[in-house]
């Protein structure tokens, strides 16, 4: 079938119009949340990344003579060597938390995509699907919820050795029958809609309708929510370590570092503190630009520009 | 006395200087027992009229000046606790009847609630008898059982008369009806006016009816007045402003409703021997419904039975009937949404529930459909463009500049500027997206189009400029459209057959002309007498409309469907079921008169050439 053109298309105002998701990073980029959360993110992820190989200290050097030295200008013995003191075998702070935050972001962000990848994946087909297949989903969820975390943490890596891969997995697994249960129940209702309709007249099959509509329709709440968990799988790895099933010393992570300064909390404590401070700084600044790319996709999908 | 007066009301949105104006200088008065009708088009102030005139402005609308007099006290000057006692004769009805109860509670209980809450010192008991009493009263069948059940339990016409029993329960002097006819189907909104009308003589009340239907405001009211952008712009007796419109903005309103059996357009006059593009043969869709109480057991709804038609190339087919008919099961059978539990559907020859794979992307491409919707059919976080390309993409092509340059040609074809590509759908009027829709349906190139209730949502100027649109893309590439639709008046206009439909089973097949003229089924006839319109009525309501509603899909009766409510019911529909039958040729019902060669009115002959 021939088409005679009625209106034929004005390319410079085409040109003008920019995209959508352009619209909004500009947007989020604009305002001062979010400027403030990447100075913080970008100077965290310069640090972990430069600081330990260019000071050239060894996170894992012990200097007795040099023990529980205090951060700068506290108490009398604070050295510029040492700008966050020394813990308990004479090792440095700042080096010890910054190669920590590695570790311990590394664990948080790893574990979270695994629990993202499982329990969405499940939670929308189980919500597209329905009937025997959303059944057999949400009863596997409810086993995996029956189980407490330490006690699966305890039972999976007693067994093997705990490893970095294996504790990523542990965290992840332990915690996406809530991610499940939330897609399903949006997916649920989302697909019930007239769009997801006019999607299978068009001849859309099932997958197609869900990677290309309703995924880039929920996800960016869900993944606003899994930003908190980042924060939250970092505490979990905190937990496994202070029980010895975290990361195997003399490797820093937050874990053992605040099990190891527990034990000086009275006389010395920086130890404990430090690798607090680091993790209130990063999720802070992620935070930070999270919520401004979300206000900035709130006012651009409400019509405000 | 006026009972209800308005003096130069105006009302705002905000207080401040700049701040929209709803409503400008808007007089006007309603006496005991009268019914005032008050028609406009949608955003022109109705529904902020009705609340103004029961003080029910939430904020931010605030009302600048002028007084609402009931009795001849201002009830903006009162106390609220003067104001509240004052309810009990002031009542409100809205439009939608579904959302207007609390799910959760029966519908009595809450019906009693609101009674006593502006009627203290009536008991609960005598509360009670008094609904059950009213429920009875507009016609709600066993009503002392339904004074128990919940909101959902209520089809959507008997909410609308619970809603109005909830209104008049408390013996209102005043009842504001805004658009309560709106949602319900013809047949169902012809009883609800004909019971207000009624209850006017029958309580005293008087009515103020606002609509947005000029045809629905004539069957209604005897005074009416014509709101355009928030000022009365007109106000005579409603025969009088039918017959002589003195405004030109109500010239247009009359205008443009559409004539029914005094329309000069004729549709052009299609041959005979075309190809049939879609074909239903025995088509029926049966659901298993789980039964509410005891365990197991499931209930068969017959959601459409036996259907079977012809669609050929170039046709503008309709198929309508009132809610619950099967309408819409219909429409997923022929989209291949769903597959029929028996029976087929051929398209251009080949069973399209035996199609896979490219056979059945074909065919997704030569059949298109543009929903009812216009708010929830379009994905409310992808751009308009986007949306456009993505039946595209899923149909193999992957150039960027041929998708582009192919959505930007559909887009200028219905109307829709090139500037939107990359806008949300958010800030568009329903029009607009109902374009964008019908874009979406042609980007794919189809050959076929099924309007499922397109037009139901937006309002009558708009329809008539989409309707042009349909008209000239058919032409342009030979479209043939099935509209499935509960407004005949659309039908008459554009359709050239049309099947009726009721309980899943097609009552009558036949062509335009036949139809109106001379309808082949009592239903079709009590369907066209229930019309609104501004002619006289060919066919007399008193003669043919329907009491009571359809039954239950789950029980059937056996015989002819319709007998409970066929005011020609003989002997024979008991036992035995009407099969379609052919008269005059091309045309067929499904009726025992049909074949025992009765006509249905007996001067419909002479009548015909009128």
């Amino acid at each position: 079938m021939s088409i005679i053109s009625i209106a034929s298309p004005d390319s410079s105002t085409m040109l003008a119009s920019r995209s959508l998701a352009r619209r909004v990073f500009d947007k989020a980029v604009a305002s001062p949340g979010f400027r403030a959360g990447a100075a913080i993110f970008i100077v965290l992820a310069l640090a972990t990344a430069l600081y330990p190989e260019l000071s050239g200290i060894d996170p894992v050097k012990m200097d007795i003579k040099a023990r529980l030295l205090p951060p700068l200008f506290e108490g009398a013995k604070w050295s510029w060597a040492h700008p966050l003191g020394t813990d308990q075998l004479g090792r440095d702070m700042l080096v010890r938390s910054l190669v920590g935050l590695r570790y311990s972001f590394l664990i948080g962000v790893a574990s979270v995509i695994v629990m993202l990848f499982v329990g969405c994946t499940l939670g929308t087909i189980a919500g597209y699907f329905g009937g025997r297949i959303d059944a057999v989903i949400m009863r596997l969820t409810d086993a995996q919820l029956s189980i407490p975390m330490i006690i699966l943490a305890i039972a999976v890596l007693g067994v093997s050795r705990p490893t970095i891969p294996a504790i990523v997995l542990v965290l992840g697994m332990s915690n996406w029958p809530v991610y499940a249960r939330m897609m399903r129940s949006v997916v649920m209702t989302e697909r019930q809609r007239e769009f997801v309709r006019a999607a299978q007249i068009g001849g859309s099959t099932d997958l197609r309708i869900i990677v290309t509509l309703l995924l880039p329709l929920l996800l960016p709440s869900v993944l606003f929510t899994s930003v908190l968990d980042v924060a939250r799988m970092m505490i979990f790895e905190s937990t496994l370590g202070f029980l010895g099933l975290g990361v195997q010393p003399p490797t820093p992570t937050f874990g053992n570092i605040i099990a190891d300064g527990r034990k000086y909390l009275l006389n010395a404590w920086w130890i404990a503190t430090m690798p607090g401070l680091f993790l209130g700084l990063t999720l802070t600044s992620i935070n930070l630009m999270g919520a401004a790319l979300e206000r900035a996709r709130d006012t651009v999908h409400a019509g405000g520009e | 006395m006026a009972l209800l007066e308005l003096r130069n009301v105006t009302v705002a949105l905000g207080r401040s200087d700049t701040a929209k104006v709803i409503l400008e200088d808007v007089s006007l008065s309603l006496a005991p027992k009268e019914i005032v009708g008050v028609v406009g088009a949608s955003a022109s102030g109705k529904t902020v009229l009705s609340r103004t005139a029961v003080n029910w402005l939430d904020p931010p609308l605030v009302r600048r000046s002028g007084s609402v007099l009931f009795e001849g006290r201002d009830i903006y000057g009162m106390k609220e606790t003067e104001m509240r006692g004052l309810r009990q004769r002031i009542s409100y009805v809205g439009a939608n009847p579904m959302g207007a109860m609390d799910p959760t509670l029966p519908v009595g209980a809450q019906i009693v609630e609101k009674m006593r809450a502006v009627m203290p010192d009536v008991s609960r008991r005598q509360a009670q008898e008094r609904v059950i009493e009213l429920l009875a009263a507009v016609r709600i069948p066993s009503a002392s059982s339904r004074f128990h059940d919940y909101p959902s339990q209520f089809s959507g016409g008997m909410m609308q008369r619970a809603l109005i029993v909830d209104a008049l329960v408390t013996n209102p002097a005043v009842l504001v009806a805004d658009n309560v006819t709106q949602p319900l189907d013809v047949t169902v909104a012809a009883q609800v006016i004909r019971l207000i009308k009624e209850l006017t003589d029958q309580f005293n009340t008087a009515v103020l009816f606002i609509s947005s239907s000029l045809p629905m405001v004539r069957e209604a009211s005897t005074r009416t007045l014509v709101i355009d952008r928030g000022r009365i712009v007109e106000e005579q007796a409603t025969e009088a402003l039918v017959a002589r419109p003195s405004h030109p903005y109500t010239r247009e309103l009359v205008s443009q409703t559409p004539k029914i059996w005094r329309g000069t357009e004729t549709l052009p006059a299609l041959p005979e021997d075309r190809e049939v593009v879609l074909s239903l043969r025995d088509a029926s869709q049966t659901y298993r419904v789980k039964k509410r109480s005891g365990l197991g057991g499931v209930n068969l709804v017959r959601a459409v039975r036996n259907v079977t038609f012809d669609v050929r190339r170039g046709d503008s087919f309709a198929i309508v009937g009132e809610s619950g008919c099967g309408k819409s099961t219909l429409m997923r059978l022929l989209s291949r949404l769903e597959l029929p539990s028996s029976g087929q559907i051929l398209c251009e020859g080949k069973d399209i529930a035996t199609l896979r794979g490219r056979d059945l992307l074909d065919f997704r491409a030569r059949l298109q459909l543009v929903l009812q919707d216009p708010f929830g059919s379009l994905p409310p976080r992808t751009s308009i463009g986007r949306m456009l390309e993505e039946p595209l993409r899923t149909h193999g092509w992957r150039d960027r500049e041929k998708l582009r340059a192919r959505v930007l040609k559909v887009m200028g074809e219905v109307g829709l500027a090139a500037e939107l590509y990359n806008e949300l759908p958010l800030g568009l009027s329903a029009g607009q997206r109902q374009r964008v829709n019908v874009a979406r349906a042609l980007v794919l190139e189809p050959s076929i189009l099924i309007m499922d209730e397109t037009l139901s949502a937006l309002d009558q100027a708009e329809q008539f400029k989409l309707l042009d649109l349909f008209q000239k893309l058919q032409q342009e590439y030979n479209l043939t459209y099935i509209f499935i639709s509960h407004d005949l008046a659309m039908v008459r206009k554009v359709c050239n057959r049309v099947a009726v439909m009721y309980l899943g089973e097609v009552f009558e097949l036949a062509g335009n002309e036949r139809l109106f003229f001379d309808p082949g089924h009592p239903y079709t006839m009590a369907l066209l007498s229930a019309m609104p319109t501004l002619e006289d009525k060919r066919y007399k309501p008193e003669d043919c409309l329907l009491e009571g509603e359809p039954p239950s899909p789950l029980s059937i009766p056996t015989g002819c469907s319709f007998k409970s409510r066929c005011p020609r019911a003989m002997e024979v529909c008991n036992g035995v079921q009407p099969v379609l039958t052919v008269r005059h040729e091309h045309d067929f019902a499904a009726c025992h008169l049909v074949k025992a060669e009765i006509p249905l009115i007996e001067d419909s002959v002479e009548g015909a050439s009128a």
